[in-house]
């Protein structure tokens, strides 16, 4: 049990419920994705601490961290494609307006 | 807590980027303008590419540095092209079902947090490789054991960034009436 | 001691720099003009913008002079003559180069005028056009190395200059060099003519001075990071390493500085149509004959 292993997963857990905050409250889709980088941030922040503090010679541990690095960055490639395409169809991403699947 | 594998002031390292994370995490929801939440999420990430530096894990720590700085940019000029007022001179309250998040969120902090503090961990490894030999380490890592999982990521990226462009061409009817 | 060198280095560097592109430009050589160009900036009044976003506009001279000295501190001027010799220096290079799209971002949206903002988002798209062939050419100066840090890069090109080496990733790094420095022709934030200035327009006094003063720097950490990749760093007969690493930069420097002027502004979608359709094939079949003549080549 180290300080610093606690502080870290401390502040991951508040990155963790400050997204999820965002992405629960907020109306626009760019907003809601936000929170989902806080998250993933914090989950990463989680790997790189349980890293360090309990298994530093293991490089499967690194490895996690970049393939969340890919995830966030390929969500977010993904996620601007679909708003764009929101966008041109109804002129908003505001997710309240999002409810119908047709159309 | 026995022994100390970090020494204090890589301990307040870590303590002060992770508190310059939360702070601006917390900004990003707080403040009106859109710029300015886009640019707070971007520190935000920075403090947190910092703190893996303070954590020993010096390539992640850089990676992670570098990519936030040009993702959040684009994730700013998004905000700027999709939302009503990005300059957040309207005042006007962007949020829905306020009370049911704000309890989601500090329910799932108290329970990582929990999670944290009553797990016994075990006692805290004092060595750390360098950071060459965690270079050399994950790179062999990447294209030995998980060559896989690399070869997947990476066909993954290129086929989230053809559809991500394919989804966000105009129609193809619309094209055809021009 | 070890950090003020290299900072004092990197200052004279940048200073002789200003005075050699008035020299190519202009003919005359005057050696105080940069002095008296930034006093004159600081005695200046400092008009500030009706309705600017204060932290964004104050930030981002600041930010760009901050990238910029991040950048050169990994970059050694000669065997042990850096301010941090980080096992990833090369990558931490390109990390550094990605804080001027914010700062200019900052600058473009702070002052809350046309012009600016227009300027700003300007260099995003260009940031696009160029992040891929910096970072491509720096991975296969690596693979060369086997290494990440700027002075392992320097020693590998003990027999052979990584120009020469490979030519290739020499010429699109210098190019993308040019275009994240944003000289012309790739001045698109700060497009003189058409944008009247851009990004650097709502800036007066003591801010453009500083503003100006991060541009002259990031110009030399970009020449500085083009002599330790490619053009070999410190090694040299003859000269003390300071010198032949202060003699490459200047060159480089200049060449960047003179090279554009030649060519008109280039368009947005042209840059981006370019870079992306010719220049990221490009920096992937240097990779590919880089990796090709490292298993070559005893």
């Amino acid at each position: 049990m180290s300080l610093g292993l606690v502080l870290a997963l401390l502040t991951a857990a508040a990155l963790f419920g400050i997204g999820l905050y965002g992405a629960l409250s907020q109306t626009n889709l760019v907003m809601i994705m936000m929170g989902v980088e806080l998250i993933l941030g914090g989950a990463l922040l989680d790997l790189v601490a349980f890293w360090r503090f309990l298994h530093p010679g293991s490089y499967p541990g690194q490895m996690f961290v970049l393939i969340v690095m890919t995830v966030m960055a390929v969500e977010m490639a993904v996620g601007f494609g679909v708003a764009i395409a929101r966008f041109r169809a109804r002129g908003s991403v505001e997710m309240e307006e999002a409810r119908e699947l047709q159309g | 807590m026995t022994g100390t594998p970090m020494s204090p002031l890589q301990l307040a390292f870590v303590a002060f980027f992770g508190l310059a994370a939360v702070w601006f995490a917390l900004v990003v929801f707080r403040t009106s303008s859109m710029m300015r939440s886009a640019l707070a999420l971007l520190f935000s990430q920075t403090a947190l590419g910092a703190l893996f530096l303070a954590l020993q894990a010096e390539f992640l720590g850089v990676l992670q540095i570098m990519m936030m700085a040009t993702e959040m940019s684009i994730m700013a000029i998004f905000m700027v092209m999709f939302m009503m007022d990005p300059g957040g001179l309207g005042q006007m309250d962007m949020t829905h079902q306020k009370r049911l998040s704000i309890l989601a969120g500090v329910i799932a902090a108290v329970a990582i947090a929990a999670v944290a503090l009553l797990t016994p961990w075990g006692a805290p490894a004092t060595t750390v490789p360098s950071p060459a030999d965690q270079l050399q380490g994950l790179g062999r890592e990447l294209l030995g054991r998980s060559m896989l999982v690399f070869e997947t990521a990476g066909i993954t990226i290129l086929t989230a960034m053809v559809a991500a462009t394919a989804v966000a061409m105009p129609a193809f009817e619309r094209r055809r009436e021009r | 001691m070890s950090v003020l060198a290299p900072l004092l280095a990197l200052a004279a560097i940048a200073y002789i720099v200003v005075v050699l592109d008035g020299w190519l430009s202009t003919g005359r050589l005057r050696p105080f003009a940069p002095a008296t160009a930034a006093l004159g900036l600081l005695a200046r009044e400092s008009v500030v913008p009706r309705s600017p976003d204060r932290l964004f506009f104050e930030t981002a001279p600041v930010l760009l002079l901050i990238a910029a000295v991040l950048a050169a501190a990994v970059l050694p001027l000669g065997p042990g003559l850096v301010i941090a010799d980080l096992a990833t220096g090369a990558l931490f290079v390109n990390a550094a180069f990605a804080y001027v799209l914010v700062a200019l971002l900052m600058a473009g949206w702070g002052p809350d005028g046309a012009y600016a903002m227009v300027g700003g988002w300007r260099f995003l798209g260009q940031t696009i056009a160029y992040s891929m062939l910096i970072v491509m050419p720096i991975t296969a100066v690596a693979m060369r190395a086997q290494s990440l840090s700027t002075a392992d890069i320097v020693r590998s090109q003990a027999g052979l200059w990584n120009v020469l080496y490979q030519p290739l990733g020499f010429a699109l790094f210098f190019v993308a060099g040019m275009a994240v420095a944003f000289l012309p022709p790739f001045d698109l934030p700060t497009a003189p003519g058409e944008l009247a200035g851009g990004v650097e327009a709502e800036y007066t006094g003591a801010r453009l001075a500083v503003f100006r003063i991060a541009r002259t720097v990031l110009v030399v950490s970009l020449a500085t990071a083009t002599t330790v990749f490619y053009l070999g760093g410190w090694l040299g007969p003859g000269l003390p390493p300071w010198a032949w690493s202060a003699l490459k930069t200047l060159a480089v420097a200049a060449a960047m500085l003179e090279l554009g002027h030649a060519v008109p502004r280039i368009r947005e979608a042209h840059l981006l149509a370019w870079a992306w359709k010719a220049g990221i094939p490009l920096a992937l079949l240097n990779i590919f004959l880089v990796g090709v003549l490292l298993l070559v080549l005893p």
